[in-house]
């Protein structure tokens, strides 16, 4: 079997213990003021303007609340043929995040619980599964 | 100490024009934007070498586009600079204007915005992303449509009668890219964008000019400007986002903190204002801004929209110029249209859409970032 590859590896991870990929992790990134966010960068802090050693990375759990979705009817980008739909989760580590919701999911509506895998959109050249974060509804 | 506008001498709007906002076309953006020029000089009765100071405000013309248009008005010497602030860069333009003669560096400047409908070319933070090439503007206002939506339960009709009012306002605006009444079935018929968005309920992107020249006390008496028709700038308030608790929408938090301070500043309530310009590029956003700058609580903003009372002619005319979803929204000139619609108002000048005795108008746009600017006229 071919291993996997993820599409975006500087933002999540898969978890351990998890060969199918049912599980990731984001990286986030923590201040030392407290200020949680998402994803890692080490330019400064948003909230107090630290930068350097008080930012750490900070994994952050997939789970979350939606807070709203929106199926996209039209869109220029020939690499991302419409509908598409966007959904706008609060993390229950703090960070709201926007990504896709995966094809296979239920419609989704506003505080319902869901949760980020990975799911193969894709092969790589040399034949990899190419794997990248969608969210559905939770189990 | 620092001091705000409105304790600086007080400058005053003196002349407006425009080139109609319309679709992309073949006309080069320097006779967009003398037509505009030209005709706020006309309106101010005042000659090209009367103006100090030119602000051009323009996000998708690329570098240096300024000089090429101003110099066939007669090339006085005189400074100019490019304003770029996204969807804002007209307000911005007019918010330097306004301090450069409130200053007291010069009697007479114009603030004037030009564009083309271009690429938006934005570069590279170096910081990676899940989605946000798959989230367009209209896709973050879909969001947003479907959280207003949920939490104040407002159906999609609801959120599409601010389309049917600013296409209303639109067909009375020669200005207006979009001269076209629209029932609400028309509105939430048309091609479906995003979300429950329609192509009715987005601006339409487009092409054109405004421009605006400001003008001190001293300038006004030198030139023989009529001062009746001039019309104060009693506030004027920039701001960008901060980082605000989880779940806020920055949106409509950053638009309520600069009109808070606008309003402060002009020592006014959100009730005394007779017609506000607002950015509605997305049909919620007005109802969002609405409630951000006070008109009421959060959440019911849709009653007074049925109630008419955003209606020219009621409480307060909300985007009397069609907005940006009927005036449209050629970026630069945006933000300059508001103020030479609110001044129309206040000279009671604005013909069939002129909203009767209005005394106080407030304009408001923001730009992606984010940022926001807010600014008071009072007769």
């Amino acid at each position: 079997m071919q291993p996997n590859k993820l599409l975006k590896p500087d933002l999540y991870f898969e978890g351990s213990n998890d060969r199918e990929g049912a599980t990731v992790r984001l990286k986030g990134g923590r201040c030392r003021c407290g200020y949680v966010f998402f994803p890692m960068q080490s330019y400064g802090c948003e909230r107090c303007g630290s930068h350097g050693n008080a930012l750490t990375l900070c994994e952050l759990s997939a789970n979350g609340t939606l807070l709203a979705e929106a199926t996209v009817h039209l869109h220029a980008d020939k690499n991302r043929p419409a509908p598409f739909t966007i959904v706008k989760v609060a993390l229950d580590d703090g960070p709201v995040i926007r990504t896709l919701l995966a094809d296979d999911s239920a419609p989704v509506a506003p505080g319902q619980r869901v949760t980020g895998r990975l799911a193969p959109v894709g092969q790589s050249e040399s034949g990899e599964t190419v794997l990248d974060l969608r969210f559905s509804i939770a189990s | 100490m620092t001091r705000s506008l409105n304790e600086l001498r007080p400058v005053y709007v003196v002349g407006i024009g425009w080139h109609r906002y319309q679709n992309p076309s073949e006309t080069p953006y320097v006779e967009l934007g003398l037509t505009a020029i030209r005709s706020a000089l006309a309106d101010a009765r005042i000659e090209w070498p009367a103006v100090e100071s030119s602000y051009v405000a323009t996000a998708l013309l690329g570098m240096a586009s300024g000089r090429p248009m101003l110099r066939h008005l007669g090339a006085t010497g005189a400074p100019l600079m490019h304003v770029e602030n996204a969807s804002a860069s007209g307000s911005t333009a007019f918010r330097h204007a306004c301090i450069e003669v409130a200053s007291g560096i010069s009697d007479v400047a114009l603030a004037v915005g030009v564009d083309k409908r271009n690429p938006v070319r934005r570069s590279d933070t170096g910081i990676g992303h899940l989605a946000e090439d798959a989230i367009v503007p209209f896709t973050h206002f879909a969001l947003l449509t479907n959280e207003y939506a949920v939490r104040h339960n407002a159906t999609a009709e609801d959120i599409a009668l601010v389309a049917v009012k600013n296409h209303r306002n639109g067909a009375k605006n020669p200005n207006a890219q979009r001269q076209q009444e629209r029932t609400l079935d028309e509105v939430l018929g048309g091609k479906r964008v995003s979300g429950s968005l329609t192509a009715l309920q987005c601006t339409p992107i487009g092409e054109g000019a405004a421009a605006v020249i400001v003008a001190s006390e001293d300038g006004i008496r030198r030139l023989g400007i009529d001062a009746g028709r001039a019309i104060r700038t009693t506030a004027s308030v920039g701001r960008s986002e901060r980082v605000y608790p989880p779940g806020t929408g920055f949106d409509a938090a950053l638009t309520k903190e600069t009109a808070d301070l606008a309003l402060a500043q002009a020592k006014l309530a959100p009730k005394d204002l007779d017609i506000i310009e607002l950015h509605d590029a997305f049909t919620v956003e007005e109802l969002h801004y609405i409630e951000s700058i006070g008109l009421c609580p959060e959440g019911h903003g849709v009653r007074m929209l049925k109630d008419g009372a955003l209606d020219i002619g009621g409480q307060c005319a909300i985007n009397p110029s069609g907005g940006l979803i009927a005036m449209g929204h050629p970026i630069g000139p945006t933000g300059i249209g508001q103020i030479g619609e609110i001044v129309m108002q206040l000279r009671g000048e604005a013909g069939p859409r002129q909203h009767g005795g209005a005394r106080t108008g407030l304009a408001h746009m923001v730009g992606v970032g984010a940022v926001c600017y807010v600014h008071i006229l009072q007769k």
